[in-house]
């Protein structure tokens, strides 16, 4: 290895390296101890490392507020646009890796334009069309509009994924008979997997981790996780009323850090995959 | 693959960007110059006033009513109005008194230095709150890029040096803070600098005294900087590691040989390999960037720190001002579009080349 850091400078590195990783880890692990806490012991002088654990909190945002309603509302959307988005985002990132002409190039400038706008900006056309036109708080709604959010990221990603696949599979499947959606579907697709899974985790986290166009589309029993977040902190200032909120968003971490856990590997991919290559 | 297969495939995609992106960006874009106000008429209602002795008298005043449809709904009109909306956003009539507006002399007459000076125009625009978004905005943007670029890359240098087995469990501690949903990951930074929180009771016990950290525009917008760089350096740092996987190991090794230092060879030969990715989390980070939106939520008080996404999200939720709303976010757009210019030109050029 010739990039070895020198030596003596190896106290200052590794002291670096753990205050970072101090600094990323605990505002999680603070919110998940203080949880479990009366808030008479989460935010006593001075703070206490150890104290008394109860589950009041988390019974009260689970079982008497409903959290599970919108845990359950989380899951329909998040899926629904995971499910969508991956099947119109494959078809169009195939096209675009494999077609040679200046259409696609346009396509991908377009697509780069649209995910730079901010949401509240589609959210002021959003408000007046979909109240007149009557599917305000629907979950097929709120996947589309997601879906469609996501897609200049998810066919950016699954572009260069599929550029990967050499090209010379396609012409193999093309000669020996099948026609353009049979080669994509029976050839491309099954040494895709790794790419979808990749792109998979990132329309997910997008959907998963949307808070205004989930918050202001849907209300009442249609509310998501993470819009229904905001009643227990903008509502009002009590102490009792802030601990739901921080149960509240310890049961919105968990899945999140479940999922680093087993999919590391991919995130790093998805984080590199456009990028490195150049 | 032929145009028309191409056209098939991409369809679906295409269709749902258009009719949920690009419409809706041309209706907010309609929507900007019009303005809305209940229809009214000029209605006679003719009254009986009391008069003495159990005489009236009849009169007939002409007051306005709004008209109402067939539902007994007030009928909304909306007329085509310029840059009306706009004037009321930007206020550039406010601007330009900002900017003229005499401050040779303090309140008590006495002269004012050039500082004093800039300073009293920079607090005129900024009251505006269009102004004071783009301001918080840019000056977000402008703290966090480098920070989350050194820090990105610094990490991605040591993390590269360290044991094999120790980096699997760095880079998923690394990770959380990136991939954690932005409105939590905001709390949860939030929490810990209540009043009676954590950092707080920690700085007392050290003696220095009560810190209200959500008491001061400073210490508010330096917490919402310091979340944006714990939430975005995950990202520079994942990137470039992974960059550096890619550094060519014969090249380190001749300069090794030929007496190049540990710095010379970073300098000299990680640098320039690395130049296409920072390129790269420049891009992303401006789109980001420009739009942040959960910390100032969170933060709260837009008394302190307003971002142009957040700006709009309020008109449009608290004023319940459409036109306004509309003409807020047509600048952010256009915002965007200048900030990205120069990213995007460089975008066309590399993948003309490539296709």
């Amino acid at each position: 290895m010739t990039l070895m850091i020198p030596k003596q400078l190896k106290p200052v590195t590794n002291s670096f390296l753990g205050l970072w990783v101090f600094l990323a880890a605990f505002p999680f692990i603070w919110m998940f101890l203080i949880s479990f806490r009366a808030p008479v012991d989460a935010f006593s002088f001075p703070p206490k490392l150890f104290a008394p654990i109860t589950f009041e909190h988390f019974y009260t945002v689970w079982i008497v507020d409903g959290f599970w309603k919108q845990a359950i509302n989380t899951t329909i959307v998040t899926l629904g646009t995971l499910t969508v988005s991956l099947t119109i985002g494959c078809l169009a990132g195939y096209a675009l890796s494999r077609y040679r002409g200046n259409l696609g190039f346009y396509l991908l400038i377009a697509a780069l334009v649209f995910r730079a706008i901010p949401h509240s900006v589609m959210l002021v056309a959003y408000k007046p069309a979909f109240w007149s036109m009557g599917i305000w708080n629907r979950y097929e709604t709120l996947i589309i509009v997601l879906v469609a959010i996501n897609q200049p990221f998810t066919i950016w990603m699954l572009r260069s994924f599929f550029t990967n696949i050499p090209e010379e599979l396609d012409q193999a499947a093309l000669v020996d008979g099948c026609n353009r959606i049979q080669t994509f579907v029976k050839v491309i697709m099954p040494v895709m997997w790794p790419g979808v899974i990749t792109t998979g985790l990132f329309s997910f986290l997008l959907a998963y981790n949307d808070f205004m166009i989930s918050s202001q589309l849907m209300s009442g029993d249609h509310m998501t996780m993470t819009a229904a977040l905001s009643n227990y902190i903008f509502s009002d200032d009590s102490l009792a009323k802030l601990m739901h909120g921080v149960a509240g968003a310890v049961s919105i971490t968990l899945p999140l850090v479940v999922l680093v856990l087993f999919f590391q590997r991919y995130i790093v991919a998805g984080l590199t995959g456009g990028a490195v290559k150049g | 693959m032929n145009l028309k297969n191409f056209l098939a495939f991409v369809g679906p995609s295409v269709l749902a960007m258009l009719a949920l992106i690009a419409v809706p960006l041309l209706g907010v874009a309609y929507l900007s110059v019009q303005s809305s106000y209940v229809k009214t008429e000029i209605v006679e209602v003719e009254s009986k006033v009391p008069l003495f002795g159990g005489l009236t008298k009849t009169t007939i005043e002409k007051v306005p009513q709004p008209v109402l449809d067939e539902n007994g709904n007030p009928v909304k009109v909306w007329e085509y109005v310029g840059g009306r909306n706009y004037d009321t956003v930007a206020d550039p009539g406010g601007l330009v008194e900002a900017i003229r507006k005499d401050r040779s002399k303090t309140a008590e007459g006495q002269p004012t230095s050039y500082r004093q000076r800039m300073y009293g125009i920079y607090r005129d625009v900024t009251d505006v709150d269009f102004w004071g978004a783009l301001e918080f905005t840019l000056l977000y943007i402008i703290v966090t890029t480098p920070c989350i670029i050194i820090l990105g890359f610094v990490l991605a240098i040591l993390v590269n040096s360290v044991v094999k087995w120790i980096r699997g469990p760095l880079i998923f501690c690394s990770l959380l803070p990136h991939i954690i949903t932005p409105v939590v990951g905001s709390l949860s930074i939030y929490w810990l600098f209540l009043d009676n929180a954590i950092v707080a009771a920690l700085l007392e016990q050290l003696g220095m005294g009560k810190v209200y950290f959500l008491k001061s525009a400073f210490s508010i917008r330096s917490l919402i900087i310091l979340y944006g760089v714990w939430h975005v350096t995950p990202f520079a740092f994942v990137i470039l590691y992974a960059g550096l996987q890619t550094v060519p190991q014969d090249a380190l090794q001749a300069a090794e040989v030929d007496g190049a230092n540990y710095f010379q060879r970073v300098r000299y030969i990680i640098i320039p390999h690395l130049t296409a990715l920072f390129s790269f989390i420049i891009l992303i980070h401006l789109m980001d960037a420009y739009r942040i939106f959960e910390p100032v939520l969170v933060f709260g008080s837009n008394l302190f720190a307003n971002s142009l996404q957040y700006l709009t999200y309020y008109i449009l939720n608290f004023e319940d001002n459409y036109s306004k709303a509309a003409a807020s976010a047509i600048l952010t757009v256009i915002g965007i579009v200048i900030l990205l210019l120069p990213s995007l030109r460089r975008t066309y050029r590399e993948q003309k080349g490539l296709i």
